[in-house]
């Protein structure tokens, strides 16, 4: 059977490894939120110092029964150690039933601890009474418990959603761990009743407490709203304005600079216009490995060489392979000669759908006849008509009333055919 | 460019158009270019009046009743909707010769919801404004005359709505949902960029046969149902 150790055993041994290369850097002193229900701290000393986590808790506990310094250490750590989720050399947060059994373990070990100190006590013949000693300690147990809740990471999980189920019960626990304990603690074996009109008044004072408080608290959570959303705006103004710098400026300055030259600025103001559209229209690039994605590529960039307007319509996407890398291919062949040698304007339609690919590239040149294209005269033959060909597809040149269509094909993807 | 000089009206009359954009620049841009478009000509069409938002526009048009509506898709003004809120203010209204005012919408916005919303609303067509001039004066006209106009793009998203591309083919023409077999050949050769006249003769019918199948698809763009069509518009809160 596996033990709870094995994971933690085998995040030992990868950490000094990690460490060993070259100079032995120790590990910083973290927590980390990934080690379970307790606070981390034996295991952050664990870490950092390169020893085994059981040798650094025997230490705690057995510094704890020395006048209580490993209590001070350990709440000391803990105060003042930061917590991080998931460091660069964390391992893979605990399953769940790991979770679980270290919550069994822990509860298990504070019951072994209360026993202990309730047994202790009057042998070592402290003079401190147990009516005093038992609540503080589960008074403190409680307010460890809550606390552990307000991790800084936590807290801002908190503030984003509520906490987990896991945090609820342990504040729940806490709170009432510790509201017993100080219940216990004030009324010293004294009757409850005793205590109902403190009681009552207490509360009275909380309530009233809390009603002088609540519109400043709730001011002050809107303010912490509106700050926050102030600069949820202020990033996406300032996302605008970088990404407006870096393109649109950039291009205006150079439209600028060469406007002598009425081919460079066109091409210009359609590489840009196509990039803003993209980005307004288009949102955040999506995966660059379909079919439809490589071939606009492919049209965007002739028509950046070439300065001449492409009219791309797509209509269905594949993913990307070999034979759409083809297709793309002798697309863009089609398409550097429409512009090269045939006029404006240049269609381009490609039709991805379950029976294949279907692409046209169309231009109102003056046309050709593949027959009278000289034998040497490569790239019709060999990038378009052999490369289709290679990929199972087909490719077929043809001369109209005015100007010249390419059309390409391919067969769907094998397996895919519907 | 191959497309010929427009035909002129039957009646030899100019169709009235009324320029709606946000951008004075594009309005005396399109005026100049489709006036010289239109040099030494016929005139095919007349500007009489022009507006810059959607309140302006509606204005215009009730008081001018012109054929022909030029409609930018974003607009300032009215509910936020801009061309849309332009033909939904406009309904009703008719010509000086007893037919409905046409739209013709004519942006910058290639994005699918802005094409198919205005569509949708009533727009008979729907070019892009990088559209050369000669091409808009007959698309105009072809408004005019209350046919439809179908961009290479429109004609590509029209497809891939109706899952055409994808080989969805309608049993009966009457079906709203999908496109007949004819409509969807005429699409796809409208999206690889041939005029009417030049899908007329690859498919050996006439160019009044094109144009029945292209207002036959704007009718099943206007009324269908289709999920991807409703989600296009619920998507600009339409429906």
């Amino acid at each position: 059977m596996p033990t709870p150790y094995e994971p933690a055993a085998t995040r030992m041994r990868a950490t000094p490894g990690a460490a060993s290369e070259g100079v032995p850097a120790r590990p910083p002193l973290l927590r980390d939120r990934a080690d379970g229900p307790t606070p981390g701290v034996c295991a952050a000393v664990a870490r950092h110092l390169g020893v085994s986590r059981r040798l650094v808790r025997i230490a705690v506990v057995v510094l704890a029964f020395s006048g209580g310094a490993g209590v001070a250490a350990y709440l000391f750590l803990w105060a003042l150690t930061p917590e991080v989720e998931g460091a660069t050399w964390a391992p893979p947060p605990p399953a769940r039933s790991e979770r679980r059994r270290w919550g069994v373990l822990l509860v298990a070990g504070l019951a072994l601890v209360v026993t202990g100190f309730a047994l202790l006590v009057p042998a070592v013949g402290v003079s401190v009474r147990g009516s005093v000693l038992v609540p503080t300690f589960v008074i403190g147990v409680g307010a460890v418990v809550a606390w552990s809740n307000l991790d800084a990471t936590q807290r801002s999980r908190w503030l984003a959603g509520g906490p987990d189920g896991m945090g609820w019960v342990r504040v729940v626990l806490g709170a009432g761990l510790t509201l017993a304990g100080i219940l216990v603690l004030v009324t010293r074996g004294r009757s409850v009743n005793d205590l109902w009109d403190a009681v009552l008044a207490a509360l009275a004072v909380l309530v009233g407490a809390l009603i002088l408080a609540a519109p400043w608290a709730l001011r002050l959570w809107g303010d912490f709203r509106r700050e926050q959303d102030a600069a949820v705006r202020a990033t996406e103004r300032a996302d605008i304005a970088a990404h407006l710098h870096d393109s649109v400026l950039q291009t205006l300055a150079l439209i600028q600079r060469r406007s002598a030259d009425p081919a460079a600025v066109t091409r210009l103001a359609r590489a840009q216009e196509r990039e803003l559209r993209s980005w307004l229209y288009d949102g955040p690039l999506g995966s660059q490995e379909s079919l439809a994605a490589a071939v606009t590529e492919v049209a965007h960039e002739v028509e950046d060489e070439h300065g001449v307007p492409v009219d791309l319509v797509v209509t269905g996407d594949r993913p990307f392979e070999q034979d759409g890398g083809a297709l793309t291919r002798a697309m863009r062949e089609a398409l550097l000669n429409a512009v090269r040698h045939g006029r404006p304007p240049v269609t381009a339609y490609v039709e991805i759908g379950p029976g294949g690919v279907e692409a046209f590239v169309r231009d109102r040149g003056d046309g050709f006849d593949l027959e009278s294209v000289p034998e040497d005269r490569l790239g019709v033959r060999r990038s378009i008509l052999a490369r289709m060909e290679r990929h199972g597809g087909t490719a077929r040149v043809r001369r109209r009333e005015d100007g010249t269509e390419v059309e390409l094909r391919l067969p769907p993807i094998e397996g895919e055919e519907s | 460019m191959t497309s010929s000089r427009p035909d002129p009206t039957p009646s030899g009359v100019a169709v009235r158009v009324v320029l709606v954009d946000d951008h004075r620049m594009f309005r005396t841009g399109v005026r100049a270019e489709l006036t010289d478009a239109m040099a030494g000509a016929e005139p095919v069409c007349e500007f009489v009046g022009e507006a810059a938002d959607v309140d302006a526009a509606v204005a215009v048009v009730r008081a001018e009743a012109p054929d022909v509506v030029l409609l930018d898709v974003h607009l300032p003004g009215g509910s936020g909707n801009g061309g849309v809120d332009v033909i939904r203010g406009c309904a009703g209204v008719e010509t000086l010769q007893g037919r409905p005012v046409r739209f013709l919408a004519l942006s910058v916005s290639d994005a699918a919801e802005d094409v198919i919303a205005v569509i949708r609303a009533g727009a008979r067509g729907y070019v892009t404004k990088t559209i050369g001039a000669r091409d808009l004066l007959t698309a105009v006209r072809r408004v005019a005359d209350g046919d439809a106009v179908f961009s290479p793009r429109l004609a590509g998203f029209v497809l891939d709505a109706f899952g055409a591309a994808a080989g969805e083919i309608a049993e009966v023409d009457e079906e709203l949902d999908r496109l007949s077999a004819r409509e969807r050949e005429v699409m796809r050769l409208i999206a690889r960029g041939y005029q009417y006249k030049e899908v007329a003769k690859e498919l050996f019918i006439s160019v009044k046969t094109v144009e029945t199948h292209v207002s036959s698809v704007l009718r099943k763009l206007q009324l269908s149902s289709r999920h991807e069509l409703t989600a296009w518009a619920m998507g600009r809160r339409l429906v």
